[in-house]
């Protein structure tokens, strides 16, 4: 299920959160990344149909989300997993499921029961099922939020920073799902952390201030920060020039490394970028773009 | 068909969730308790033997009519509200479902679930008076009770519990309605202008004097708003029934735009 978004702009009264957007996804496992407030929720609030667009057209597998029918085509074949899905405390995660797929629409009432307990099979719930949401870490709650996103085997998934806040173990635990569902559908993940769209995504967009300002394949992003890429060991403070992404502290002093224009001090050396250096090489260009 | 189902599946799992609540049956428990301990010598428990079972039933659903419905009140008005609060209502929007079927649900929902413990609360006296009444007569007019007397003021209840914490919020409704509650349905007219006594109170006091052959509280007594408080009987009865059943239609009219407008300020 291709996306394609043209001159999307989206305001909350005077603040503008989508700027104008561009942005053409083909399908597969996609990538969303951007700093807090680029801009990623609101677009994936619009692409759920939670939100009209304030102008510009959006288009989900050919269907226009300005028109009621339009976003209605799109939400049935939609799963989505919005940031900080809360979920009700008093049902279990079964009834839980059950309640979703039937607002789903999924009325076979077998079908329904079935598929929920593949779901629940697959993210590793099953011996939870009857228990109560209320006692749910948070690893397990997203767990039972991409269940309910798959819920009626959606052609496009939409999911919202769905590892921030689990700890490292439950991280990959989820970004592994999530790389497994997304086989032969559309899954648009968005994130601010770059690790989880290196592992998981081909091809990606990087948000700023509510408009893209990358777009194509990972691996491309690390080339924007090469030739500005520099590792510094010193024993006082960074230097004020450029942006530090990492400081490691060993016995000959703390080894920088930073993201700068320029050559920020004369020790400075020249080091090939990572992905993650790409990204803030990436951010620095669009800011002050 | 699609939009019946999903309604009938909202209001089972609305349904589902508010019966669990154990703050419903312990509201339900307390008031019950307080109220047939502290009823005076106007109320079910000292009608005298050979009181025909109509009257015995329709007092004592208008004696649980008195408290009861402040407490489901308190409870309904968070239903709506929740949502957002628990992090759901982006979910729930980006599904194909209409405001309006999550509404009705809701609605549904919320009304049968206090329904159920206050229909209990009914049999149960019912059970007690046929102890020493010996006649089984009072559980079917018990039933005919509860859907006369209490059923149509907690459809106007849960209408208004439901959506007015939309507008404010729901620890403010909270206070206001108990304020409205007791203004409205037990504040002597002649003592200031209130709604007690007109077709308006969802206190039940029309179906009650019209099962009960005489004025159970206020019924039809002069004060503000005069048009609104005929003679009571079973057309007056009728009337208010149809009013409140009416009046319960606005608020929930406005609820989807309303619910619209605060997820999209979300």
């Amino acid at each position: 299920m291709d996306i394609q978004i043209t001159g999307l702009r989206r305001t909350f009264g005077k603040v503008t959160a989508l700027d104008g957007l561009d942005l053409t996804v083909p399908g597969g496992m996609y990538g969303l990344l951007g700093t807090n407030g680029a801009g990623k929720t609101t677009l994936m609030r619009v692409l759920a149909g939670v939100l009209p667009p304030t102008a510009g057209t959006v288009r989900v597998g050919g269907h226009d989300l300005a028109t009621r029918t339009g976003r209605l085509a799109v939400q049935r074949r939609l799963g989505y997993l919005p940031q900080d899905l809360g979920l009700y405390p008093d049902l279990s995660a079964r009834e839980f499921l059950d309640y979703v797929g039937l607002l789903k629409g999924l009325d076979d009432t077998a079908a329904r029961r079935r598929q929920i307990g593949e779901l629940l099979d697959m993210v590793g719930l099953a011996d939870a099922a009857p228990r109560k949401l209320r006692g749910f870490s948070g690893g397990m709650r997203r767990r039972v939020g991409i269940a309910q996103a798959l819920l009626g085997d959606p052609a496009l998934v939409v999911v919202d920073e769905p590892t921030a806040g689990l700890d490292p173990e439950e991280r990959i635990r989820f970004r592994t799902l999530l790389a497994t569902i997304a086989a032969g559908r559309t899954v648009l993940l968005s994130t601010h952390i770059v690790e989880d769209v290196a592992q998981t995504c081909r091809d990606t967009a990087v948000m700023t201030r509510g408009r893209v300002v990358f777009n194509g394949p990972v691996a491309d992003i690390v080339q924007r920060a090469e030739g500005v890429t520099w590792e510094l060991v010193g024993q006082g403070p960074p230097p004020a020039t450029g942006v530090v992404v990492s400081a490691v502290s060993r016995p000959d002093g703390t080894h920088y490394r930073l993201v700068s224009s320029a050559r920020p001090d004369p020790r400075a050396v020249p080091v090939q970028p990572s992905l993650e250096e790409g990204y803030v090489a990436l951010m620095h260009a669009g800011a002050n773009g | 068909m699609t939009t019946l189902r999903q309604t009938w599946a909202v209001t089972r799992y609305e349904f589902r969730m508010q019966i669990r609540k154990r703050s419903l049956w312990i509201t339900t428990a307390t008031l019950a308790v307080v109220l047939t301990f502290s009823q005076g010598d106007r109320g079910p428990r000292h009608l005298p033997p050979g009181t025909p079972p109509r009257e015995v039933m329709a007092s004592w659903a208008l004696l649980m009519a008195l408290l009861l419905p402040i407490g489901f009140g308190m409870v309904l008005a968070d239903r709506l509200t929740r949502d957002r609060r628990l992090g759901l209502a982006s979910l729930l929007e980006s599904l194909p479902i209409g405001r309006g079927a999550l509404v009705a649900g809701k609605y549904l929902g919320g009304l049968t679930s206090t329904a159920v413990p206050a229909a209990l609360v009914l049999l149960i006296a019912a059970a007690g008076e046929t102890a020493h009444r010996h006649d089984p007569a009072l559980f079917a007019w018990a039933a005919v009770a509860f859907v006369l007397v209490t059923l149509p003021g907690l459809a106007f209840v849960a209408a208004f519990a439901l959506v007015c914490p939309l507008l404010t919020t729901a620890p403010l409704f909270r206070a206001l309605f108990v304020g409205y509650w007791f203004w409205g349905n037990m504040l002597n007219p002649d003592l200031f202008p209130s709604l007690t006594g007109t077709l308006l109170t969802p206190l039940g006091d029309y179906p009650a004097t019209w099962l009960m052959g005489e004025r159970a509280l206020y019924a039809g007594a002069d004060g503000w708003l005069q048009f609104l408080r005929p003679e009571p009987g079973g057309a007056a009865a009728v009337a208010a029934i149809a009013l409140l059943l009416a009046l319960s239609i606005p608020p929930l009219a406005l609820a989807s735009p309303l619910l619209r407008r605060r997820n999209l300020s979300a």
